[in-house]
């Protein structure tokens, strides 16, 4: 179990820097959802390893959800890319003091 | 009180009783669903239709949760609790969704924003509040933080076409879902090390482990390594939600860009609802000292404070004003966790509550003043209001005297209840540094009454100074929402400041049942 969640930590930390260092929306997008599977990772290893099966449903809920992210995301990043015509997130600057 | 209406509860079986613990949430979702289907027929829902089909909803589940109030129930095999902390916490979500649909009439109006969509997705947004506040299961409280963060992404960036609203859209989500990551993977380190995600039993299973001295000992070495590593990474995605210091960074920007009445339904039941969660889940889970989570807590609590009061007296604009000012009050917050104890928590709910009707009533405010098109939400433009509209800008003036916590008002028998905890618990420290920040805060609260009551000379000179109407209100520009939220919110900030026992007896009782396991 705990090598399962080694790994999971290290997936979660590739996307969580994803997240913080890259520019590109979709590849931040991309880098979300990496953070978002390597918890189901977790929770199935963890869930095989204890015999359970309340993380595999967990698993399950945790894949609607991020689906649903994926799809209001999506609809943002198209908004945004229609008013700047760039993925760029530093172009994001309009709210300031 | 309301024992005869619904059948006994322990005569029902447990699918009954629980479709019996939703009852609240599912009117909503009902309503919702509703609203939604007008938008098939073009006539209904040009009309005001959504709007008022959106308020009975929410009467109806309020009249549910007074039916309900007095019962224990448990549904879902324990993923749903329903007591008397839930029936303080609906009552105040369904306050603050109240406002937000009460609110919003003119403004879309305005706007030219589609009706229907928008009531949904606010009525969606409180069911998910509800269903939040409600749930006992690490499952749960992830699935309803998504629900509510994501209505709440949509509602942010609800003005189509429009830069800044996108914009604060965009950035609420990546931060937001950069939270529930970090909330979800601490969701997999607690269960790895417990084996449990129902909270009750999470609780029992650590009360064993703590009483048994087994987190001391050697043997409970990885359990100690993992339990902590979740708690950690739950706490933080926690804190983004609450917008505490460190973490708080997309509050200013989600506030500002958001269309006004979202911004105050984001400010009031967002807000209530992750502190309300984080309280239970603190309760039940955080509280054995596994490391010491109440010095992390401090910490926040004091930036939280001084961060959010430094950079409001900086702003200019006033919803970036409130944003700032709503990470100093959740700083306040806090300190009634941190107190803890039966007192700590009821105060806690108490200042929740009253800051709800404060903040509530103050957007509504900006909303008036935004409305009426003249006033951009530059504070400098306020300067004069106070002569042209008496009414409102008393009430501005008392919301903010409120928020500042000046006695006679809610905020101070709300600051009083939650630094008493405090004290009590040998949190001195903690309370000077939050008086210091009360005194800090109270400058950019008054500064605003300042600029409405004393206006510049050319300001004075160049525009006519007189008050339009009774209550000095342009023709039209205000509906009857507006007025009834503003009134709704200075009885209750009068009340609670000058007669608070009903009040903090109500939050007593809801702070005792989340014991009860």
């Amino acid at each position: 179990m705990s090598n399962y969640l080694i790994l999971a930590t290290i997936i979660f930390t590739i996307g969580a820097a994803g997240v913080i260092i890259r520019k590109n929306l979709i590849v931040v997008f991309m880098s979300l959802e990496l953070m978002f599977n390597s918890a189901n990772l977790g929770f199935v290893a963890v869930s095989n390893a204890l015999n359970l099966v309340s993380g595999d449903i967990f698993v399950i809920f945790v894949m609607v959800v991020a689906a649903a992210e994926a799809a209001v995301a999506l609809g943002i990043a198209i908004a945004f890319y229609r008013e700047k015509g760039t993925a760029d997130i530093d172009e994001a600057s309009e709210l300031k003091n | 009180m309301y024992n005869n209406i619904l059948p006994a509860v322990y005569g029902l079986n447990l699918i009954e009783k629980s479709m019996l613990s939703i009852i609240p949430e599912a009117v909503i979702i009902l309503f919702a669903f509703l609203v939604l289907f007008l938008t098939f027929f073009e006539k209904l829902a040009k009309s005001k239709n959504p709007y008022y089909l959106s308020l009975i909803g929410i009467g109806f589940s309020i009249l549910y949760v007074l039916m309900l109030s007095g019962r224990d129930l448990n549904g879902f095999y324990g993923s749903i609790v329903f007591n008397s902390f839930e029936v303080f916490l609906f009552t105040a979500i369904l306050f603050s969704g109240l406002f937000a649909v009460l609110v919003s009439k003119d403004y879309m109006k305005n706007s030219n924003m589609p009706n229907p969509e928008y009531y949904s997705l606010i009525l969606f947004g409180i069911s998910s509040m509800m269903f939040l506040v409600s749930s006992n299961n690490l499952i749960m409280i992830f699935l309803n933080i998504e629900f509510m963060s994501i209505t709440a992404y949509i509602l942010t960036g609800y003005f189509k076409g429009n830069k800044r609203s996108t914009e604060a859209a965009l950035k609420y989500f990546i931060l937001g879902a950069f939270a529930s990551a970090f909330l979800l993977f601490g969701a997999v380190f607690i269960y790895a090390s417990t084996g449990h995600l129902n909270l009750y039993e999470i609780h029992t299973f650590l009360k064993n482990i703590a009483y048994g001295g087994l987190i001391k000992s050697g043997g409970g070495m990885g359990i100690n390594i993992y339990l902590t590593a979740g708690l950690l990474l739950f706490l933080t995605g926690f804190a983004f939600k609450m917008s505490l210091f460190p973490f708080h960074s997309w509050t200013p920007d989600a506030y500002d860009g958001a269309p006004t009445p979202v911004t105050s339904f984001m400010a009031t039941g967002i807000k209530l609802a992750a502190f309300a969660i984080f309280l239970r889940v603190y309760t039940l889970i955080y509280n054995f000292n596994i490391i010491n989570f109440n010095g992390i807590l401090w910490l926040l609590a004091v930036f939280s404070m001084t961060f959010g009061n430094i950079a409001a007296l900086l702003s200019s604009n006033v919803k970036r004003l409130l944003a700032y000012s709503s990470i100093a009050q959740a700083g306040f917050i806090l300190i009634g966790i941190i107190g803890g104890g039966f007192y700590g928590y009821s105060g806690t709910l108490f200042y929740l509550l009253a800051y709800i009707f404060m903040t509530a009533g103050a957007f509504t405010i900006v909303i008036i003043f935004e409305n009426s098109d003249l006033i951009s939400l530059d504070i400098n433009k306020y300067s004069g209001l106070g002569y042209k509209y008496p009414f409102i800008a008393a009430s501005m003036s008392f919301f903010l005297l409120s928020l500042a916590g000046i006695p006679m008002t809610s905020g101070f028998m709300g600051k009083f209840y939650v630094f008493s905890s405090a004290v009590k618990s040998g949190y001195n420290w903690l309370v000077i540094i939050a008086l210091l920040n009360s005194a800090i805060a109270a400058y950019y609260y008054i500064k605003i009454i300042v600029k409405m009551y004393m206006p510049d000379k050319e300001m004075l000179n160049s525009s006519a100074v007189n008050s339009e109407g009774a209550f000095g209100i342009i023709n039209g520009a205000v509906s009857d929402g507006l007025i009834i939220t503003i009134i709704i919110c200075l009885f209750f900030t009068l009340l609670m400041g000058i007669y608070p026992q009903i009040f903090i007896n109500f939050a007593n009782n809801s702070a005792a049942s989340l014991w009860k396991i």
